[in-house]
């Protein structure tokens, strides 16, 4: 057995060398290839010596080996001391940054907080300086202002008021900064500013005062209306340049007015309105016309002159100053129509002038009410007016100073008519006028109450009959005069009446003629009489002496011009004249109805009573008529 | 035009007569205007006043006619007596003559109106009691033989004059109640219907005019 297995094991070992593919043995390959660089011949020697050689060769590589790696190991040692040195820099850099750092920490943490110190205060630095731009003049503002200090008068402009806007607003912007707890700051910029203000508001005022005068001119138009704006809140200044205006435009208006009167236009033209002087009228009217138109156009400017300002409660104000502005022309013009007034003029023309004078005043009340203008229209009116009246009475006494007598035919005098010529003219005139109805009234009462008395005094030197055809001929004519016009009602009132009772007294004249020619006075008294008996046996009733009457009656009646008084055809009125006729004649008719029922009545005893009068009361009416 | 002045039912013509200088313009003036008249010119013919009163509820509107007292205006105003229904006779009190010659201005009264006139006596300037020529008993036994009325009156102070022109009218209205006056009647110087005077007038007649031609 043990044989086998010997055996076996070297069958397996060759088997397993024979099994061994040497060829893909790489390590075997290798080690064959440095075999063979030096294995370079087969032989004997060769092969025996091939073990020592490998062995010799294999220390020889060991050796090498060694060696090499002794270098190498050398180097490593210089390397790791190298890294040994550098690893102890490093540790004492380490260290070094350390310390460093921990020193940096207290710097950094400084210079962040100097950061933030400086940060803010650049802020602040920005706040303030906002500040001083919100809260400060800037000195370009105050050069503005205040001018060059070598210069006295800096003009003013429009930028001064913007100025002046920005002071204000400061000013209540202070009250902000109050608010905000900065008390002391706003109380000194609030100081500063109402320093500034009251400064530049001086400033404007004596700008104002010297060239308000000049609101006509365009280019401080605007200027004087801003400052005027900003005044109004010093209302003692407002006032005060008011009244310098005033005083300037009084001036200048009252020059004016004397230029229009005595030069006129530029190169005559207008010509001067005292060229026209002759003519009351007309030279009146100039005056009066120029005024007229020069106070709206000073209203005009002084309205330019406040146009940015607060329009309340300016209003009396301004009313005020205007008539201040208008007083200066008041002189002139007073002195002149008054002496217009004292030369004896046509009470026409003077009439005319109260009333362009009453014209003009409304028109220019319209415009400026009060003051010395309105009072000085006030007076004139009541002067012309006045002077107007007397005029006319002196008209009207120049005219019935001779008491005529009256002319053969009974109608108005001359001088009557030419009054009532007078007074028809006046109150056609008047009644075109303002005031017409105290107008008319008055030259009525002017021209007719001694025209009156004048009529009575001519009637009272005629006998009866002719007084009264007097008196209605001249009533008829004042009648017809004044009935053409309004308000004449009390006139006419009493003009009717005194008619009424002269045309009575012309009846019963009349009647009484009728009576007297009619031999009827006797029959009259004893028809009225019922004492005696039977009528026809009175005498003077007896048939005969009735027929006899009626045969006069019917020759009258035949003639009916011849029975009425002559006088009675000099009546100027158809209406007077029938109205006597007709009551005169029913006077008659009365008597005859009385005779007729007498002669009717049997208790009369008269025969034949148709016979003695043929006609019926009825009848003779009718005829009459 | 307004109907105010023309608002009433009555008119009633007075006349104020008397001798010169006893105060006739005066007292018209004191009645119309409630004023005194201090310098009152000599009157020439007749001045003439007008003043609404009321009577009983009625309206009355009074035509006065102030008469001239001198002798020579005599024929002028003896026009207006006609048409009268009250006559106011003035004396002065203080001026005797001007009483005594009242009986002359009374028969020129009776002669001249009809027989309703009412006539008054007025005893003028009774303020000035100083002076007086003429006593109150003698005057009003005068009227009271007369059928006058009488009072004293001022036309400087205003007494009893209102109450003359009153009293007057009062007794006129009585008389048209009475129907002892005749409205109709031309002179019995009362107009039931105001006649508009003036330009109305005329257009009343055209109107009237017109009218007939309708017919």
């Amino acid at each position: 057995m043990s044989d086998s297995t010997k055996q076996h094991v070297l069958s397996k070992r060759l088997n397993k060398i024979l099994e061994s593919r040497l060829e893909n043995d790489q390590d075997t390959i290798e080690a064959l290839r440095e075999l063979s660089s030096f294995y370079t011949e087969n032989t004997l020697q060769a092969r025996r010596n091939l073990r020592s050689q490998i062995e010799k060769r294999n220390l020889e590589i060991n050796r090498d080996f060694l060696t090499s790696f002794k270098a190498i190991k050398d180097s490593f040692e210089v390397v790791y001391n190298d890294i040994a040195d550098m690893n102890k820099s490093v540790l004492e850099m380490t260290q070094q940054l350390r310390n460093a750092k921990a020193q940096t920490k207290n710097l950094l943490q400084k210079t962040s907080a100097l950061q933030e110190e400086k940060s803010k205060v650049e802020f602040q630095q920005d706040l303030t300086k906002a500040v001083l731009l919100k809260f400060e003049l800037q000195p370009e503002d105050l050069k503005l202002l205040y001018g060059e200090p070598h210069r006295k008068d800096n003009p003013i402009t429009l930028e001064t008021f913007k100025i002046l806007d920005k002071i204000h607003e400061t000013h209540s912007n202070c009250t902000v900064l109050m608010q905000a707890g900065m008390q002391t700051l706003a109380l000194d910029i609030m100081e500063q500013m109402t320093l500034h203000q009251e400064r530049v508001l001086e400033i404007v005022y004596r700008w104002t005062l010297s060239h308000c005068r000049n609101i006509d001119n365009v280019e401080f138009q605007e200027i004087l209306a801003e400052a005027m704006r900003r005044l109004q809140e010093r209302i003692v200044l407002f006032k005060y340049v008011i009244d310098e205006y005033c005083v300037c435009r009084r001036s200048y208006l009252v020059g004016e007015f004397l230029n229009a009167l005595t030069k006129g236009g530029s190169s005559g033209n207008p010509a001067p309105i005292e060229m026209r002087a002759h003519d009351p009228q007309i030279y009146v009217t100039d005056m009066l016309v120029w005024i007229n138109r020069a106070i709206p156009v000073e209203k005009q400017n002084l309205k330019l002159l406040v146009k940015s300002c607060n329009q309340s409660g300016l209003e009396e104000l301004l009313n005020n100053a205007l008539a201040n502005i208008c007083e200066g022309v008041c002189q002139p013009l007073r002195i002149r129509v008054e002496k217009i007034l004292n030369v004896p003029t046509q009470p026409a023309t003077l009439y005319a002038i109260v009333n362009m004078l009453r014209f003009y005043k409304k028109c220019i009340n319209k415009v400026v009410s009060g003051g010395l203008l309105e009072e000085t229209f006030v007076a004139l009116l009541q002067k012309s007016e006045r002077t107007f009246i007397e005029t006319l009475q002196k008209q009207v006494n120049t005219l019935l100073v001779r008491v005529e007598t009256p002319p053969r035919d009974l109608s108005p005098t001359h001088a009557i008519l030419n009054l009532l010529a007078i007074l028809r003219d006046m109150l056609s005139t008047a009644s075109m006028s303002e005031g017409r109805e105290t107008d008319m009234v008055k030259i009525a009462g002017t021209v007719m109450e001694p025209l009156f008395k004048a009529v009575n005094e001519q009637a009272s030197r005629l006998p009866p009959t002719d007084m009264a055809v007097y008196l209605l001929n001249c009533m008829y004519s004042m009648y017809t005069c004044l009935s053409l016009h309004e308000f004449m009602e009390t006139r006419l009132e009493r003009l009717q009446a005194q008619s009424d009772a002269q045309i009575d007294t012309l009846t019963s004249e009349q009647a009484s003629s009728l009576v007297a020619n009619l031999s009827l006075g006797p029959i009259y008294t004893i028809l009225q009489d019922h004492s005696h008996g039977p009528l026809s046996g009175v005498p003077g009733m007896e048939p005969s002496n009735l027929r006899n009457f009626l045969s006069k009656l019917d020759n009258l009646l035949s003639q009916p011009d011849s029975i009425l008084l002559p006088q009675i055809n000099l009546l100027a009125s158809s209406k007077h004249k029938k109205a006597v006729q007709k009551r005169s004649f029913a006077v008659l008719l009365a008597i005859y109805k009385q005779l007729y029922e007498a002669v009717h009545n049997p208790e009369n005893l008269y025969e034949n009573p148709a016979e003695i009068l043929s006609k019926t009361p009825d009848e003779l009416s009718r005829i009459f008529e | 035009m307004s109907a105010g002045p023309y608002n009433y039912s009555y008119i009633f013509k007075y006349i104020i007569i008397g001798d010169m200088g006893v105060g006739k313009s005066c007292l018209l003036h004191q009645f119309t205007e409630k004023k005194f008249m201090a310098d009152c010119p000599h009157t020439i013919g007749v001045e003439f006043g007008t003043r609404i009163i009321e009577v009983s509820g009625q309206k009355i509107k009074l035509q006065i006619w102030d008469t001239a007292g001198q002798e020579r205006f005599r024929a002028v105003t003896r026009s207006y007596y006609r048409g009268a229904a009250g006559a106011l006779m003035v004396y002065d009190i203080t001026r005797r003559s001007t009483y005594n010659h009242l009986s002359s201005w009374l028969t020129d009264t009776r002669n001249l109106t009809n027989p309703s006139t009412v006539i008054f006596l007025i005893g003028n300037k009774c303020d000035l009691e100083g002076q007086r020529d003429v006593t109150y008993e003698e005057a009003s036994k005068f009227a009271e033989e007369n059928g006058l009325l009488f009072v004293e009156a001022s036309a400087k102070t205003g007494d009893n004059v209102e109450e003359a022109f009153l009293e007057t009218a009062k007794k006129i209205y009585q008389s048209i109640q009475d129907g002892r006056l005749d409205l109709n009647a031309a002179e019995s110087g009362v107009q039931h219907k105001p006649s508009q005077p003036g330009r109305t007038n005329l257009n009343g007649d055209q109107a009237g005019v017109k009218d007939n031609c309708a017919c």
